[in-house]
């Protein structure tokens, strides 16, 4: 199986969450983990950058639809930014850039939070 | 003659009881006919009577005694009781009468019966202390020492034999002496085979030591009161003088067999407990091993062996803890309290730095812990600590401790390493029984799943002059959650839905049963594709969880007029082939169950086309575009176009069909994980 990676930074109140490789009902957890340490730490303001992510099941999607509501009532968001073109079209076609905010570049998505 | 014996050996119980007691009531009859013996010819047929019944109860008795061989005391015990009352018999009765002077003068038909009644009575019980020597001799004998056995009895056949001739001719004594010392001879050498006291217990052999000295006296004193003349003596050797020489043959065996078997005893008896204590170990690592087998529940099978520890390797605790991530789980406990031993192992696996691979053993321990806030203190002769291993991966420990005296000695510690191995094993063999039923549980989950699904789909598609209808759904293994159905609304228009569950499984079967539910009811009330979906929404809104959503395109297709009218949720866009030209319409809106207020009702589009002569719908499921081949490329959205565009003009049932068979090309050599569903329409005019 595809491999999945997750790994994040801090960058003031903002903390950027790096996807690689294929997030899918295997490796979904990972992500879920990675959130909910986010959360035990108070940190609510998420940019999950997407530049490395080649592949989206619906369980990956559902990761982020369980978590946004809660970083959301605390004042905080989930952005979504530098997604390839194949992934952002899955997205798009359910309907994600109503409810997210997509930016092209991580740094647009950071400035966003200030 | 050797057919002859088999068949008498191999027959049953019964048979050879049978056949014995035929031979007694030919000796009674032949006794009452002739009460006194005096001729050659029937002295010959008296002695051929007597050992052919002999024999006879030999091998009846064999029987019985062979039955007891699991039990050697008991058999021991029964041949002590028949020598105890062949003892009080002879002593008693010498006591009571005098000695008959001159044996020739009694020969009324009492002295017959009393004469019968006894010399019946101590052949029997001779046969039977025979066949029980006989069991004895052969009990744990590993060697072939048959012959030996053979040749002695043979020996004493002939030594009887030569009692009765030298009865007839007192020239031929020193053929029954000769015999006699041969058979002294024979019986001294069969009588050290007595290797089975050593497979006794400690407690067997001590009373074993008692009753063999006294056995051996009774069986002595037996033989002596034999050598000299008294009544019984008479009677029994007026009988037949050759059973008189086998009586006193046979007493002789069990004065020297119990003579030996009380030395034997008394020396293996300071080896005794060690014996017990190698043979207990044995014994309980045959019953783990059994146990291995049968029990399924781990515990059980860890309360048997910190038990076992307890009882062979004289520990007096025992307790088992398994490694549970970072932590250890106290798991059975045996002689010790639930909390002591969890604060023990826990301040030992703290102080050692575990995991270690070999057996540790601690001597003179103290060791301080809190039980429910009272400080404890514990003092251990010694502690052995033996890690549970399977494949060098460390599972648990095994602790055994002893508070008092004496320290572990070599063969115990290797003793609980083997019970700690016994653990390792059984822990992964409860991981693997319980990693199979897993899956059997998945598999069966599945299967249900798979039945959901299968009911919920249309059984057939409808089908009228103007609209063609063609579907095709190819479920996964892992049931995708792929839904299409039709509602026939009125004469002319056929609402239909394609949909598709997040997740796998039987949740998802679930949310589809649920969406049916939904699509069915409101199918019927509301005709505006928009507002149904905006309807299905909010309905979904109360039970689907956070993670789920469902993609789905609602329609509603005028039949008359070529109308269709349609909406989508989140799902693939909704593909027409034109006139060989292949569209891809993608109206707005959002998945259901991504969001449950305005912003779904709001981001939301009907979308209506008319459909001209030979129009065909294609609808479809993400299970289609992303098949995916080895390289995990997808199949794709502009390929299922062309294949689409190639078959424009055909049939519509041809069209379904090569996209099948396109995909199933692509991907032939990956398993399918999504569910597959087509669902075409053709309009005509």
């Amino acid at each position: 199986m595809a491999d999945f990676n997750v790994s994040s930074r801090e960058d003031g109140e903002v903390s950027v969450v790096k996807v690689e490789g294929y997030l899918d009902a295997h490796t979904a957890p990972d992500l879920e983990n990675e959130f909910n340490k986010m959360i035990e730490r108070k940190r609510h303001k998420i940019v999950v950058n997407f530049s490395e992510l080649n592949y989206i099941s619906s369980a990956g999607l559902g990761v982020f639809m369980a978590y946004v509501e809660t970083m959301r009532e605390e004042d905080g968001d989930i952005k979504f930014s530098n997604l390839k073109d194949d992934v952002y079209s899955i997205f798009d076609l359910l309907g994600f850039p109503v409810l997210y905010e997509f930016y092209k570049d991580e740094e647009e998505a950071i400035k966003k939070f200030r | 003659m050797n057919q002859f014996f088999t068949k008498i050996v191999n027959g049953s119980r019964k048979e050879k009881l049978e056949k014995s007691l035929f031979f007694l009531l030919l000796l009674v009859l032949f006794k009452f006919l002739f009460p006194l013996v005096d001729n050659s010819i029937l002295i010959i047929i008296n002695d051929f009577l007597i050992y052919s019944t002999m024999g006879l109860a030999f091998i009846f008795f064999n029987e019985t005694t062979i039955s007891k061989s699991e039990n050697p005391i008991s058999l021991v015990l029964n041949v002590g009781i028949l020598s105890t009352i062949l003892f009080f018999i002879t002593s008693l009765s010498s006591v009571i009468f005098d000695k008959i002077e001159n044996i020739e003068d009694v020969n009324g038909f009492f002295y017959t019966v009393i004469s019968l009644f006894i010399s019946v009575t101590f052949i029997a019980f001779v046969v039977y202390i025979l066949s029980a020597l006989k069991t004895l001799y052969f009990l744990r004998e590993k060697l072939v020492t048959e012959n030996y056995f053979l040749l002695m009895l043979i020996s004493l056949l002939l030594a009887s034999f030569a009692g009765t001739l030298s009865k007839l001719n007192t020239d031929l004594t020193f053929i029954e002496k000769t015999f006699f010392v041969v058979s002294i001879v024979l019986i001294a050498l069969n009588s050290f085979r007595v290797s089975w006291i050593a497979f006794l217990s400690k407690r067997q052999k001590i009373f074993l030591l008692f009753i063999s000295i006294i056995m051996s006296g009774l069986f002595g004193f037996n033989f002596a009161m034999f050598s000299e003349t008294n009544i019984i003596e008479q009677i029994v050797s007026n009988f037949s003088p050759g059973a008189r020489v086998f009586y006193i043959l046979i007493m002789l065996h069990g004065t020297i067999y119990f003579g030996i078997v009380f030395f034997t005893t008394l020396f293996h008896l300071p080896t005794a407990g060690a014996f017990d204590q190698k043979r207990e170990e044995i014994t309980s690592l045959i019953d783990l091993s059994k146990l291995m087998t049968q029990v399924l529940d781990f515990k059980e099978l860890a309360d048997s062996l910190t038990e076992a520890t307890n009882n062979v390797c004289s520990s007096d605790s025992a307790w088992i803890v398994i490694k549970d991530s970072d932590d250890y789980e106290l798991i059975s406990v045996s002689n010790i309290g639930y909390l002591e031993a969890d604060g023990i192992s826990k301040s030992l696996l703290n102080e050692f730095e575990l995991p270690q691979t070999d057996v540790l053993t601690l001597n003179r321990k103290l060791i301080k812990i809190k039980v429910q806030n009272d400080e404890k203190v514990y003092v251990f002769q010694s502690i052995i600590i033996a890690p549970l291993k399977v494949h060098n991966t460390i599972s648990g420990y095994l602790f055994a401790a002893k508070r008092q005296k004496y320290k572990f000695d070599r063969d115990e510690i290797k003793a609980i390493g083997a019970f700690a191995d016994y653990a390792a094993l059984a822990i992964e063999n409860a991981k693997l029984i319980k990693k199979s039923l897993e899956k059997e549980r998945m598999e069966n989950e599945l299967e249900v799943a798979r039945n959901i699904q299968s009911k919920l789909l249309p059984d057939e598609n409808p089908s009228s002059e103007h609209l063609e209808v063609d579907a095709l759904f190819v479920p996964a293994f892992e049931v995708g959650g792929d839904y299409y159905d039709y509602f026939k609304l009125s004469e002319d228009k056929l609402a239909f839905v394609i949909a598709d569950v997040s997740g796998k499984g039987v949740s998802a079967s679930y949310i589809m049963a649920e969406v049916k539910g939904i699509f069915e009811a409101l199918a019927q009330v509301i005709t505006n594709p928009k507002e149904l979906l905006i309807k299905t929404n909010d309905i979904l809104g109360g039970s689907l969880d956070k993670k789920s959503f469902v993609t789905a395109i609602y329609g509603v297709i005028d039949i008359k007029n070529g109308i269709l009218n349609f909406a989508r949720a989140g799902h693939m866009p909704l593909l027409i082939c034109s006139e060989g030209e292949l569209k891809e319409y993608l109206p707005k809106g959002i998945g259901l169950g991504l969001n449950f207020n305005k912003k779904f009702n709001s981001n939301i589009d009907n979308m209506e086309i008319k459909l001209n002569n030979n129009d065909i719908i294609i609808l479809y499921t993400d299970g289609v575009t992303e098949s995916q081949n080895v390289d995990n490329v997808d199949f794709g959205l502009e390929k299922l176009k062309s294949v689409i565009e190639e078959n424009c003009n055909g049939e519509l049932s041809n069209i379904t069909k090569n996209i099948f068979k396109e995909v199933a090309l692509f991907s032939k050599e990956k398993q399918q994980h999504d569910d597959l569903t087509l669902v075409l329409f053709k309009w005509k005019n």
